[in-house]
């Protein structure tokens, strides 16, 4: 698990080194609805695999939730996408979340039982507290159209309730 | 003949009425839709004061589909998706604890009267 969290740490730090907040700040709304929906497929992903490998119910639980919340948010970014006539913009936040992603699920990969379970909950509580903050704090604030800054906000409701709800499967876990 | 004549108009009479109380059900008996809103993954109003016969109606007005499920899951809504409507009939004896199975920190309550 701290050889997880430790990827983490370390990824977003490379993130940092290659785009600052500021350059995050300065994107466009089709960069920020691109890093979104990158960061709901990673979470999707992540929950798929934890279906694979655990067998505990809360995580079970818990996993589907994220198929199926992070799947209505990006239905919805692809719906409004399609009403603007517009296309989400790959960048360097994007590719790097999913560079992060595949060494994280390398980790995961490694490990069964318990100790999936909790590098799991612990995974999920430091990418949303992660993810959260970009998009609260850097991403929302510059963003230019009122229909995509909506729904941000909406996507950032939904993923604050998960970080709530990995808070108390970590606690569940220890 | 008067009496059998004043039977019928009786009978009669009383077929109308019975025929007029099933097409308009009695004030009393009809069933109060309670609604409850979900909305940035809180029940609004958190409790509901209900009669056994009423039916509490849900929305989801969120992007992520919630449930309204008995904490022992001795009732509950189907999923429900953004714009969603579930409705549970209130029936004596139910649970009246209640929670989202999708998000287990949302919870509600009902309270019979």
């Amino acid at each position: 698990m701290k050889t997880l969290i430790s990827v983490f740490t370390f990824t977003l730090a490379m993130t940092g080194t290659q785009a600052t907040a500021q350059d995050v700040a300065a994107m466009n709304d089709l960069e920020f609805a691109h890093i979104a929906y990158t960061a709901d497929n990673i979470d999707i992903r992540y929950a798929h695999l934890a279906l694979a490998l655990s067998d505990n119910p809360a995580i079970h639980e818990f996993a589907n939730t994220m198929i199926r919340d992070h799947n209505a948010v990006n239905e919805a970014a692809l719906g409004l996408l399609e009403k603007l006539g517009a296309t989400a913009q790959d960048n360097v936040v994007s590719q790097t979340l999913n560079a992060n992603a595949e060494e994280i699920i390398d980790g995961f990969v490694q490990l069964r039982g318990a100790e999936f379970d909790a590098a799991y909950a612990a995974n999920e509580l430091a990418y949303h507290q992660a993810v959260n903050d970009l998009v609260e704090n850097t991403m929302i604030p510059n963003i230019d159209n009122a229909e995509v800054k909506a729904l941000f906000v909406q996507g950032l409701e939904v993923f604050k309730a998960h970080e709530t709800h990995a808070e108390m499967m970590v606690k569940a876990l220890q | 003949m008067h009496n059998t004549s004043s039977r019928r108009t009786v009978i009669a009479g009383a077929a109308a009425s019975a025929v007029a109380l099933c097409a308009t059900p009695l004030r009393g008996a009809e069933p109060t839709i309670h609604e409850v809103n979900i909305q940035a993954f809180v029940f609004d109003p958190p409790l509901v004061e209900v009669r056994v016969g009423d039916i509490i109606r849900w929305i989801n007005r969120d992007l992520a589909p919630h449930t309204a499920t008995a904490d022992e899951r001795g009732w509950g809504t189907a999923a429900l998706s953004q714009g969603a409507t579930g409705d549970i009939t209130v029936t004596d004896g139910m649970e009246t604890s209640y929670f989202c199975v999708f998000h287990p920190h949302m919870k509600g309550a009902i309270k019979i009267v």
